[in-house]
């Protein structure tokens, strides 16, 4: 019943995540907060850490590189600097699909190396709090266990919160 | 002369300011423990050319210090005094009192006497901890106490301004507007194709008038000025990074006759050329190489002294560390004047590593065998000494030259006169010619110094040799192999009448690679890879076309690589037909490609094939063995075939054996000649294929 009197004291972000949860629990502002990016990829809901996308990047042409790894889909010029893109779908073993016009570029950095990663769409950059994300349930496959951060329940879909870092890693000792 | 010394001095208080600073840090690394022999050893060698160069100048105040820290440096290299706190403190202090003196000069011109009171301690740290027995002639009165007066005074009066002639610039800020500048030709690039749209425009339609022409032609203007602009823009930048080769040079020679002194052996360095300037980022990784080069050839080059004299040469060997400029390159020799590359020991220690069987060794020239140095896990040295001998070696420097550097490596070597080792490289790596291309649908890029030639050529003039594709350029088979196949991406069927053909060149071995077609041609910005793809060993970075497009440049090595395999795996059928086995053929060619291919269809047929390279090389190999059959090309350096057809005729053993002339020489008067010096066939390269060859030989052997 405060709540106008508490909105005052919120960021931006902050009542639109509680407007976002509205179908949720009653949330603590006063928790801290996750930033996610959340995509989705052969109908399935995924998502990263916000610091972990450097950026979004949409109509950005991919160029072909000769005798370049699977999973590796070319190069993309950003502002100068050349930057590896690998589908996701391939990284992940989901069957492999043409890009269409919703398809983006996530600019992900890891600990050691940065690559753009193809999604098919993006849904959305939104902050969740640290409590309303779940470890992962037992039911996820193989070879995503090790990758998966949580899950989180987002406009009745289920987003699974993948590690970025852990990912870039295991992609470029061919883990992946 | 006042003039004359003048000019002197101000480069002496250049240098001396330069040694100082490198003292000073060094001595903050010992200070922190952080400094291992090397760096005392840099030190040292700094405060001793200090020295050295005032002593020349006869500003004797300057020698009388630096001889003191010298003597100090010195006890710390060779461990007869440990690095305290106080030690390091009492250098520094040294430093000063040279810093300042050295400010005098540049003032003054004569510097004032050094603080006795510090000169004293310094004999005393020497004296004191070690029992040397020429303790300083004056016992010291009190190390500490008074100095603290007389220093700060002369400091105070030194401390201002130095006058700022050059200005130091972090690297990474540097590279950063490099980086910039590339971005702006890049942007350049575009604003040329949008000249090139306009154009189109133009010629569309015309319901414009004028307009669209006035306004063409001063964008043409403008992207004109831009470009001159910018030109110089880039160079300028580019300069400022650019360092002389003395840097890699000067310190490599001192260290190579510290090596020699090490090994007992009187080695003098000599070096050349060392004003070239190259960019930094060559300079900084160029140094390994050419240090690893003249360890050699300290270790493995230069014969003992005994040995030396007994062949009627200087006891003392020599290495030559020169540069010179070849058009858009950089030409770095590294020579000795040893015993010349044991071309016999490496050849057995080929075989014995299991790098090489004896049959394929035998049949590979003097020139091969020589470059089998360059494999991975080869080195010559029977006992392994601390200075080479480990192994890893040649590998790297030509990896580092060739895939790092974009340059070339080559070996000469002559017995009893010495080994060179030239190293051709690129005056800089920001911007290359690049030479664009399209094949099956994609662009691709090559560096200009790999491209020999580009032809457009019939599609007659590719033969079949061997089941694969060839043609013959300057007298030499070139296989010939569809770009898009070795890089991956689907073959289309070209349009055009004839074959273009880009002709690559890594040392002496060639490659044509069929394209669809040529594209453009330009100095390029080449970006690298993401780092996570630095292992790719296909493509050596990307340029941005005028349409924003990023291309892959190729390494031309790889190719020839990816294309030898293939070769490799097509004629893995040996053998075919019975009765050749065992046959011995002598294959004599100064073409790399040439002997190759030849060598390929006779295997292929069974024929075991030896190699040789020129006319004197085929003679003496014939003579240390029988052959069946000789094959061999006309025009030879140091002996054309001609004149080895006639010496075989003349050896009793080869008076019967079949000698066939393979050329591109098709006038009559030359086939006659060659069956007037005793040929058995002439066969002209233009209508060669296996068939021919391989009949022919058939019908000679019966």
């Amino acid at each position: 019943m405060d709540e106008t009197a508490n909105r005052d004291d919120m960021t931006l972000d902050q009542v639109l995540a509680i407007r976002r949860g509205a179908a949720g629990p009653v949330v603590n502002v006063d928790e801290p907060l996750v930033k996610l990016v959340v995509f989705v990829l052969n109908g399935e809901w995924f998502a990263f850490h916000g610091e972990r996308v450097k950026e979004v990047l949409s109509d950005f042409p991919v160029y072909f590189l000769p005798g370049c790894p699977p999973g590796l889909e070319g190069v993309i010029n950003v502002r100068g600097d050349i930057e590896s893109v690998l589908s996701l779908r391939t990284v992940l073993r989901y069957p492999a699909a043409d890009a269409d016009s919703a398809s983006r570029i996530l600019l992900g950095q890891g600990a050691e190396i940065r690559s753009g990663l193809r999604v098919d769409s993006v849904e959305e950059v939104m902050d969740v709090p640290q409590s309303l994300i779940q470890a992962p349930p037992h039911t996820i496959p193989d070879h995503l266990r090790s990758l998966v951060l949580g899950i989180v329940a987002f406009q009745g879909h289920m987003v699974t919160i993948l590690d970025m870092d852990r990912l870039l890693a295991d992609y470029r000792v061919g883990a992946l | 002369m006042a003039l004359d010394i003048k000019r002197f001095v101000a480069r002496f208080v250049e240098e001396a300011r330069d040694h100082l600073r490198r003292i000073e840090e060094g001595l903050g690394q010992l200070a922190a423990g952080g400094a291992d022999a090397e760096a005392v050893n840099a030190i040292f060698r700094s405060a001793h050319t200090v020295k050295g160069s005032s002593r020349m100048l006869k500003l004797v105040a300057i020698t009388e210090t630096a001889h003191k820290v010298e003597d100090v440096l010195g006890a710390l290299r060779d461990g007869s005094l440990s690095a305290s706190p106080d030690l390091c403190r009492l250098l520094q202090r040294g430093i000063d009192c040279m810093s300042a003196q050295v400010d005098q000069v540049a003032e003054t011109g004569t510097p004032s006497d050094p603080d006795p009171d510090l000169l004293a301690a310094l004999a005393q740290a020497m004296g004191g901890e070690s029992d040397a027995p020429s303790s300083p002639p004056q016992p010291p009165p009190s190390p500490p106490p008074q100095p603290a007066a007389t220093a700060t005074e002369a400091q105070q009066a030194e401390v201002k301004l130095k006058s700022a002639e050059t200005v130091r610039v972090q690297l990474s800020k540097l590279d950063e507007l490099i980086k910039l500048m590339g971005e702006v030709v890049s942007s350049h690039a575009r604003l040329r194709q949008r000249l090139v749209d306009l154009r189109g425009f133009e010629r569309a339609g015309d319901s414009w008038g004028g307009k669209v022409q006035g306004f063409a032609r001063d964008l043409r203007d403008d992207v004109f000025t831009q470009e001159l602009l910018m030109d110089e823009l880039h160079k300028k930048a580019l300069i400022m990074r650019m360092l002389p080769l003395s840097i890699v040079f000067e310190p490599a020679a001192r260290m190579i006759r510290d090596l020699g002194h090490s090994l007992g052996k009187d080695v003098q360095c000599v070096t050349q050329g060392s004003d070239i300037e190259l960019d930094r980022q060559l300079i900084d990784r160029l140094s390994d190489p050419i240090v690893h080069l003249l360890r050699n050839g300290v270790d493995h080059g230069l014969e003992p002294q005994e040995t030396r004299q007994a062949a009627g040469k200087p006891g003392h060997g020599t290495l030559r560390l020169t540069a010179r400029q070849d058009g858009g390159f950089v030409v770095v020799e590294v020579a000795d004047d040893g015993a010349g590359l044991p071309v016999a020991g490496i050849r057995d220690k080929a075989i014995k590593k299991g790098l090489l069987t004896a049959e394929q060794v035998a049949a590979m020239t003097e020139t091969e065998i020589i470059d089998l140095i360059f494999l991975p896990g080869f080195s010559t040295s029977s006992i392994i000494t601390d200075v080479s001998g480990r192994g890893v070696g040649m590998d790297v420097v030509k990896r580092v030259v060739v895939d790092e550097l974009q340059g070339s490596i080559a070996v000469e070597s002559r017995p009893g006169q010495g080994t060179t080792f030239l190293l051709r490289l690129p005056l800089s790596l920001a911007v290359m010619r690049v030479l664009l291309v399209e094949a099956g649908g994609q662009a691709f890029g090559f560096t200009a110094q790999y491209v020999a030639h580009l032809l457009d050529v019939p599609a007659e003039r590719i033969i079949t040799v061997a089941e694969r594709k060839a043609v013959i350029i300057d007298n030499e088979f070139v296989p010939v192999v569809p770009l898009a196949e070795l890089v991956g991406v689907p073959v289309t069927p070209s349009k055009r009448s004839g074959c273009l053909l880009v002709v690559i060149k890594v040392r002496n071995e060639k490659l044509a690679l069929l394209v669809d077609q040529l594209l453009d041609e330009h100095d390029m910005v080449i970006k690298p890879l993401p780092e996570h793809l630095r292992g790719l060993a296909l493509v050596s970075g990307m340029v941005m076309t005028g349409r924003n497009d990023l291309v892959s440049v190729l390494q031309a090595s790889t190719l020839l690589d990816a294309a030898r395999r293939q070769r490799g795996g097509g004629t893995s059928a040996p053998a075919e037909s019975a009765g050749t086995v065992g046959i011995r053929v002598l294959v004599v060619d100064d073409s790399l490609n040439t002997r190759e291919i030849e060598k390929d269809v006779l295997e292929a047929h069974g024929y075991q094939v030896t190699l040789a390279e020129d006319g004197i090389d085929g003679l003496a190999k014939a003579r240390a063995g029988q052959f069946d059959a000789v094959l061999t090309d006309v025009e030879m350096p140091n002996m054309d075939g001609f004149s080895l057809t006639a010496a075989l005729r003349k050896e009793e053993a080869y008076a019967h054996v079949p000698i066939i002339i393979i050329t591109s020489r098709e006038k009559e008067e030359d086939k006659r000649r060659g069956i007037q010096v005793g040929a058995d066939a002439y066969i002209v390269k233009g209508d060669f294929d296996q068939s021919n060859l391989v009949d022919t030989l058939k019908s000679l052997l019966g």
